[in-house]
């Protein structure tokens, strides 16, 4: 009998991400009928679009071991590079070369923790936070610390404000590029031998090793893509808002580590999924939603995400002793 | 092979003593630029602002050497320099500023049940605390800055005592204190060694799990007195000074040569890890470098010690 009871806790435990989004938007429902409004739905798809794109690249990270608080920077250099590139070399380039900095980025802190021998998230962290630093910085002396305006450019922006303003039917664009990203980060990750690789260098990377898994191929691949996903995540951004300023990228470095840990990928390495990281996206997104809402201050918002994010650990914690 | 052996000490010596040769490197280069940067006003200004830096590195210094980590610091700061504000107008400012500490100490408990005996990783569950605090200093001041109302509270970081300022007498106590507790008492030497080996000191008789959670309170005690210090400095309680203070005093005590790993540095060895920041803000300032070019500098420099630290622990590793 207890043995039951302790199956069913287990399986609530589990998928305890899936009935805390279930209680909340029932909740919801039930003190604002405004939630279950079509405008309001169209909304959450479109913030889902860069903090989801963020989290995807940083499941990679954490999966293999190490974390990456470098993506702040990252979103910041990549939406000022792309915006002020738009009017010499036009819009599609400009999304390209974009792209390519984002990437770049993350090559670099891979070279970094590679070369510097880093074992431990602590390293990783500090190494990731002082190159978040950097291309902030980069960033702010590039533009020269203004926020440039996508209505004042003269070239064609019409791509970059379907990304994240247009729609296709029902489906915001950049739900769909969502869902093209997950599809080929899923692929990758479960059907490719890199994708494998990179679950075996987060379980223990000197057994990895020793069995001639490519540990460092894995770690410079789980920077990039961390990189190259911050970078499409800052185009969306900035496509959304409209404005590029050097410190659009601020935060969601927390906020897509709460978006995995939440969604069910253990610090510990090794273990997870993008599809998980998608439904701690949604829980942290529908979480913001419903406390708009329910008109919780915004301060209110970051002391409950400070705190779901430490409980997340804390159980994920329990869960593997 | 033979390059790599010889130039083996040289290595050690350059990364243990990276601080020291980093402070002596910018006091020379100094020399060679006509500033204001060898008055006596300029240093004993450059040591107190970074006073409230060095006050927030000791406590760390303590998680530190213990093999954790203390990323919360920051929100304990600014959450207690709004609390200390706030309780002036309702109770005496000693026992306001006591308040404060207690609201430290209580979140360096929490912390330590999180770390120590729940055995959480402990960088992002105190980069998580952090960020939780951030939103109830918020949350209290409204995202505004909240003005002091007692004179006497000003005085405590402003004033001075035969020219020197009351911040750097704080903190030179607080050196002391700290030093000693780690040099000259028991309980330092049980810290060192759960910071060597957990499992040693575990099987020699040290309750660890005590001794590393006092560490953690005392980390919160010195960031929530920092916090009193900086709001009385400013004469105000914001919500804005903590976001990246944490990271770079975290950052500042493996500068001097305390080393995640855990089990080796000191107070001396941290305060002198800080004093490289203040140094460099200092002279940068002196030389008119753009706030822009101090960012990147700054970055470029936590990214390398860190990378040396790295280094030499996988050095280290090889070796054995």
């Amino acid at each position: 009998m207890k043995k039951n009871f302790s199956a069913i806790g287990q399986g609530l435990f589990r998928n305890y991400v899936l009935i805390a989004i279930l209680a909340l938007v029932a909740v919801t429902m039930l003190v604002e009928p405004n939630f279950m409004t079509f405008a309001n739905l169209i909304n959450i798809m479109r913030q889902f679009g860069p903090l989801v794109m963020v989290s995807l690249g940083m499941t990679f990270v954490i999966i293999g071991g190490f974390i990456d608080l470098s993506v702040a920077g990252t979103i910041s250099l990549v939406a000022v590079v792309t915006v002020t590139l738009i009017d010499p070399i036009g819009q599609v380039p400009a999304i390209l070369v974009g792209l390519a900095v984002g990437a770049l980025c993350g090559y670099i802190n891979s070279v970094l923790v590679l070369s510097s021998g880093a074992l431990t998230q602590a390293e990783a962290l500090f190494i990731t936070f002082g190159m978040s630093t950097v291309y902030s910085a980069i960033a702010l002396m590039y533009s020269g610390g203004s926020t440039k305006h996508m209505r004042f450019l003269k070239g064609d922006t019409s791509v970059i404000e379907a990304l994240g303003q247009g729609s296709v039917g029902i489906f915001s664009v950049s739900f769909l590029v969502f869902l093209v990203c997950l599809a080929v980060l899923w692929v990758f990750q479960t059907q490719t031998r890199m994708g494998r690789a990179i679950c075996l260098t987060g379980g223990n990377k000197t057994a990895a090793h020793l069995c001639g898994v490519p540990v460092s191929r894995s770690i410079i691949a789980i920077y990039t893509i961390s990189g190259f996903m911050a970078a499409i995540g800052a185009i969306i951004l900035f496509s959304r808002i409209t404005t590029a300023s050097p410190v659009i990228g601020a935060g969601y470095e927390t906020n897509a580590i709460l978006a995995v840990v939440v969604g069910g990928t253990t610090l510990k390495g090794g273990k997870g999924s993008v599809l998980r990281t998608v439904m701690g996206v949604l829980l942290v997104i529908l979480m913001s939603n419903c406390l708009n809402l329910l008109g919780v201050t915004p301060y209110m918002q970051v002391v409950t995400k400070g705190a779901i994010l430490v409980i997340a650990i804390w159980l994920d914690n329990r869960t593997q002793i | 092979m033979t390059i790599m052996e010889s130039s083996a000490p040289l290595l050690k010596l350059a990364t243990k003593q990276k601080a020291f040769v980093a402070i002596v490197g910018m006091l020379v280069l100094m020399l060679f630029f006509d500033t204001n940067f060898y008055t006596t006003y300029n240093l004993l200004d450059m040591l107190n602002s970074t006073s409230i830096l060095l006050i927030l590195a000791f406590g760390v210094s303590l998680t530190v050497i213990s093999a954790g980590c203390d990323l919360s610091i920051g929100g304990i700061m600014v959450v207690a320099g709004i609390i200390a504000i706030k309780l002036m107008d309702v109770m005496p400012m000693w026992g306001a500023i006591l308040c404060a500490l207690v609201f430290g100490a209580f979140v360096g408990f929490v912390n330590g049940f999180l770390v120590v005996q729940q055995k959480t990783e402990p960088f992002i569950i105190t980069l998580g605390m952090g960020m939780l605090l951030t939103g109830v200093a918020q949350q209290l001041t409204d995202a505004r800055p909240v003005p002091a109302s007692n004179p006497d509270f000003m005085m405590i970081g402003n004033g001075d005592l035969f020219g020197m300022p009351y911040l750097v007498i704080i903190m030179l106590v607080c050196f002391a204190l700290a030093h000693w507790l780690m040099r000259y008492t028991q309980y330092g030497r049980n810290l060192y060694a759960i910071g060597g080996d957990y499992e040693v000191a575990l099987y020699s008789g040290i309750d660890v799990v005590r001794t590393k959670w006092i560490a953690f309170v005392i980390s919160g005690v010195g960031a929530a007195l920092a916090g009193v210090l900086l709001s009385s400095k400013l004469n105000t309680g914001s919500s804005i000074y903590g976001e990246t203070a944490a990271l770079i005093v975290n950052c500042g005590v493996v500068v001097g040569g305390t080393s995640f790993a855990g089990g080796i540095g000191g107070i001396p060895q941290s305060a002198l890890g800080l004093l490289v920041f203040g140094i460099l803000d200092n002279a940068m300032n002196m030389l008119g470098i753009t706030s822009y070019i101090q960012i990147l500098l700054k970055g470029a420099i936590i990214v390398g010690i860190i990378w040396m630290d790295c280094f030499y622990q996988k050095r280290k590793r090889e070796l054995v």
